[in-house]
């Protein structure tokens, strides 16, 4: 193939935006095990401020942890059951719901939070506590366990699924159980993935809504970068790169699986 | 090289030429694909002036490749050479070779209506808006889409697109029209009368025409000549009748509809079949498999194959028959049944006859063959791996 | 349930069918609302209520109900909206045109390095606006790469983190991801047959790109950019984080609720910016179709 100027011009822009991407994070990956980020790497590495930082901020970054979690078990339990509900039964009801259930992505964080503490600030011990925060974070990622979910479900033809399973004798709890979500899976997995991601990482909801005693890796963060020194910072954000990488990379996983797998998974042709 | 040197030899130089076309020729030609497919093996094509030449095939032979090829889509290998007439343009690109191109999803613009589709190319080549206006009213006159000029793209029905994908290759006068079963993805009663528009069409204008298809019915009736082509080889070039009456192997035997086959041997200048013995001066087609793979009479002794159509067998009176089968299934196909036969040969056998001729499924049938239908290959012992090659 | 009716006359619903123990395929409205009522009752609590409660507060503030439209009648606050509006159509055009070339380049062409490079483009998907922020000092900021460069080549330090450029660096920053994948997503789904008819005709490189490629992305370039349009109003953590001098609108709201105590303005405020954003966002779903706006969403 010949590959002229235009080839040539455009893999430049592209390697340019990709350094432009990489760039800051491999430099605030570095700056985090650097003794002294003014002098540069001459000035060695050390792991001191990633130990300052778990000193420091350990409480915030379990608390991230433990929210993911929740957060995954509160949308999993509403959320699948839910998908069921919107797939099987499209009227206008349920379609209205749906468009309900997905504001809350379309507004901006900000504003939600507001919402939230107009009308439950008054709340003393509710406001808080960790479960405030909690219902943030499960207002804004259920919507994507649901389309996740929805979505490999209206793939399914659960009909002839249920219908199937019921003329074997199967009442409809049991078939919920052992028939729909055990299809479901890869949809719930891909939701999850998802939702534990986008809880780890989210801020403006949680800014707003955060007491000294409730807060979340990524107000850590900000809290880090407005007063703590650069390498601080830059640790703590190595710390989240480390915990959000591994999710990242087992979702693009999960959206393409590889050829090989692909292959080998396809039907066995007639003769 | 012995595949490809068997297979050269066909009607290069029948007369099929017509004043006015472009004459196109492709010299030491192969193509290999980046991830190091070998999609065509060393071949010469000539295709001459005015011809219809189709390229028939099953998929992934390489016909397609052939054709963008030819098209400036892709390019030969190095050694390559590729000349239209007088010009030599192997290494020009499609945008500079002037030919018109016919995609089997007919590639129409959604963002355009019919009349600008069809007058795209005048535009890009600048055509002053008065004359090209008027060319495009020519055009789709002469294909019957006039009253269509505005309508958008996704109004129209398959049979519609194809003309205007017509109509839009035509309009700038390429050298060479380039159709990439175009007919495919229509229903077969469409098929059959737009084959027979885009038949007449192509003697009108004179013009040379490359056609690829999987459909031997469609290459006989559109080419002046056909290619047919096995894994990124010609296995034969000729004329409809010769395809038809003496294939050359039994790949493209068995492609043009010779699907009945039967293990025999040739000894003595004669066919053997079990107890049946017929001379090979009566048989259709007989081709020796030996080494240098030429029509040779004179077969000697050695393994043959025998292909015939469902008309190479005749039902006769048990006296006058050579074999005897069972009936397995029975097709009505209104102008004859036919009769899938067990007990002949390895596998069932497909026989006709006469529509109205009693018979059910489970009866015993005699029959003759009909030695001037049958085609047969002969194999030398030793040439086997030679003759398989085809 | 018409497994019931068989030959019954009238059939009454018996006490297994209501409480969804059929054994037939459908379940009954009663297990139905049984199964939505978890999420229900979170949506509802915690969503709908407080936007009523929102909406009322709007008109405890001074002005009454008039406070709905402070955001066009306030000086500041319209300043404000109009900052906001303008650098998120400037990211959304330069992120386009951007992504549009590259994402482009990714689909058409393979090359050893090619999934690591989107792997690369697609990494800040999932940064709060803050880690963002923090990647503009990174590059911009007074120890930035950027500041390093320029000091190596030309002497001079260049540092804009603080400043509007830097801002739009950050908008930049995570709208890329989202607008490449969209491109990308879209620029597979072209029909490389329409190209190669185009060449045929005689068409050069940049006809077939204005007359093919491009009106065959629009639907995908529309939907990524109101996405990113309607991401950049929203933002907060990248604007709070570098604290610039420019006042985002979800800056005026996070002050007049934190700072001024401003209740009702900051909800007069907040319906404002969440109309702008959930029309673009219905926008993209009309037009394209219901994964778009969740798939880009996001984050941010």
């Amino acid at each position: 193939m010949r590959r002229g100027w235009p080839f040539y011009a455009q893999l430049g822009l592209t390697v340019l935006l990709c350094l432009f991407i990489v760039v800051p994070i491999v430099m605030s990956a570095l700056a985090g095990v650097t003794v002294n980020v003014f002098k540069g790497l001459s000035s060695g590495l050390t792991l001191r401020w990633i130990f300052e930082v778990w000193e420091l901020y350990a409480q915030s970054i379990l608390l991230s942890l433990w929210l993911a979690v929740a957060c995954l078990v509160v949308t999993t339990l509403a959320g699948v059951p839910l998908a069921y509900v919107l797939v099987r039964r499209p009227n206008r009801l349920t379609r209205m719901f749906e468009e309900i259930l997905t504001l809350p992505v379309a507004i901006p964080g900000l504003a939600l939070a507001l919402a939230l503490l107009i009308t439950y600030g008054g709340f003393g011990s509710f406001r808080s506590s960790w479960v405030f925060i909690l219902i943030g974070h499960v207002l804004f990622t259920m919507p994507f366990m649901v389309r996740s979910v929805a979505a490999v479900m209206s793939a399914m033809d659960m009909k002839t699924l249920e219908e199937g399973a019921a003329s074997l004798g199967a009442g409809f709890w049991h078939r919920f159980l052992h028939v729909i979500v055990p299809n479901a899976m890869p949809g719930i997995l891909a939701g999850a993935l998802m939702v534990v991601t986008l809880s780890i990482g989210e801020f403006n909801l949680t800014w707003m809504l955060h007491t000294p005693l409730t807060k979340t890796l990524p107000v850590g963060l900000a809290d880090s970068y407005a007063s703590m020194r650069l390498e601080i910072g830059s640790a703590y954000t190595l710390i989240f790169f480390v915990l959000i990488m591994p999710l990242l990379i087992a979702m693009q996983m999960l959206a393409n699986p590889g050829k090989k797998r692909r292959a080998a998974s396809q039907p066995a042709e007639d003769e | 090289m012995n595949a490809t040197a068997m297979a050269q030899p066909g009607s290069q130089t029948v007369q099929t030429e017509k004043p006015g076309g472009t004459r196109i020729e492709l010299a030491g030609c192969t193509k290999t694909f980046p991830d190091g497919t070998r999609a065509l093996l060393p071949f010469d094509l000539t295709i001459n002036g005015g011809e219809t030449l189709v390229l028939l095939g099953p998929s992934g032979c390489g016909k397609t490749t052939i054709l963008r090829l030819i098209a400036g889509l892709e390019f030969p290998d190095a050694g390559g050479k590729i000349t239209f007439g007088a010009d030599d343009v192997t290494s020009q690109s499609i945008e500079k070779r002037r030919v018109g191109m016919v995609f089997q999803s007919y590639a129409l613009f959604p963002n355009m209506t019919v009349a600008e589709n069809v007058a795209y190319g005048l535009k890009v080549q600048k055509v002053e808006r008065r004359e090209r206006d008027e060319r495009v009213r020519a055009m789709l006159e002469m294909m019957h889409i006039d009253m269509l000029a505005d309508r958008r793209i996704d109004q129209l029905s398959g049979g519609q697109r194809q003309r205007v994908a017509l109509a839009r290759a035509i309009a700038l006068r390429p050298r060479v029209l380039l159709l990439d079963e175009p007919l495919t993805a229509l229903d077969a009663k469409l098929r059959v009368t737009l084959r027979t528009e885009i038949n007449s069409l192509l003697r009108k204008l004179g013009i040379t025409a490359i056609y690829v298809t999987h459909d031997q019915e469609e290459a006989m009736a559109l080419g002046d000549r056909i290619v047919v082509m096995q894994k990124g080889a010609i296995a034969q070039i000729g004329t409809p009748r010769e395809i038809y009456r003496a294939p050359r192997s039994p790949f493209v035997a068995d492609f043009v509809g010779a699907s009945n086959r039967l293990d025999g041997r040739i000894e003595q200048n004669s066919l053997v079949l079990g107890d049946i013995k017929i001379g090979l001066e009566q048989i259709g087609h007989a081709v020796a498999g030996g080494p240098n793979g030429h029509h040779d009479g004179n077969a000697g002794q050695g393994v043959a194959d025998v292909y015939f159509r469902a008309d190479g067998l005749a039902i006769c009176t048990p006296d006058q028959g050579q074999m005897r089968g069972r009936v397995e299934a029975i097709s009505y196909l209104g102008e004859k049944s036919r009769l899938t036969v067990s007990g002949i040969g390895e596998s069932a056998i497909t026989l006709d006859v006469d529509p109205d001729f009693q018979i059910a499924i489970g009866d015993d049938i005699h029959c003759r063959f009909n030695p001037e239908r049958l085609t047969v290959f002969g194999r030398y012992p030793d040439a086997r791996n030679a003759a398989q090659t085809m | 349930m018409a497994l019931q009716n068989l030959g019954e006359g009238r059939s009454r619903p018996s006490f297994s069918r209501y409480f969804g123990m059929s054994r037939s395929a459908m379940a009954s409205p009663a297990t139905f609302m049984a199964l939505m009522a978890p999420g229900v009752a979170i949506v509802a609590a915690f969503f709908l209520i407080p936007l009523v409660l929102v909406a009322a507060e709007v008109a405890n503030g001074p002005d009454g109900w008039a406070t709905y439209l402070v955001i066009l009648t306030n000086a500041r606050y319209f300043e404000s909206l109009v900052q906001t509006l303008l650098m998120s159509a400037g990211v959304t055009v330069v992120a386009l045109i951007l992504c549009g070339i590259v994402g482009m380049f990714l689909v058409r062409n393979r090359f050893s390095g090619r999934s690591v490079l989107i792997g690369l483009l697609t990494l800040p998907l999932s940064f709060p606006g803050t880690v963002v922020g923090f990647m503009v000092i990174m590059l911009a900021g007074r120890q930035g790469a950027v500041g390093s460069i320029s000091n190596a080549l030309i002497g001079e330090k260049i540092v804009f983190a603080y400043e509007i450029a830097g801002l739009f660096i950050g908008y930049l920053y995570f709208s890329i991801p989202r607008v490449i994948l969209a491109v990308m997503a879209s620029a597979e789904k072209l029909d490389p047959q329409l190209e190669e008819a185009a060449r045929s005709l005689g068409a050069p490189r940049w006809r077939v790109v204005r007359d093919v490629i491009l009106p065959g992305l629009m639907p995908g370039l529309i939907s990524s950019g109101a996405i990113c349009f309607a991401t950049a109003m929203g933002a907060f953590g990248t604007a709070f984080t570098l604290a610039t001098d420019i006042d985002v609108l979800p800056m005026v709201i996070y002050t007049e609720f934190t700072r001024n105590a401003n209740i009702a303005v900051a909800a007069a405020l907040s319906i404002a910016l969440g109309l702008i954003t959930w029309l673009c966002l219905s926008a993209v779903r009309f037009l394209v179709g219901e994964k778009a706006d969740l798939a880009a969403r996001g984050g941010a």
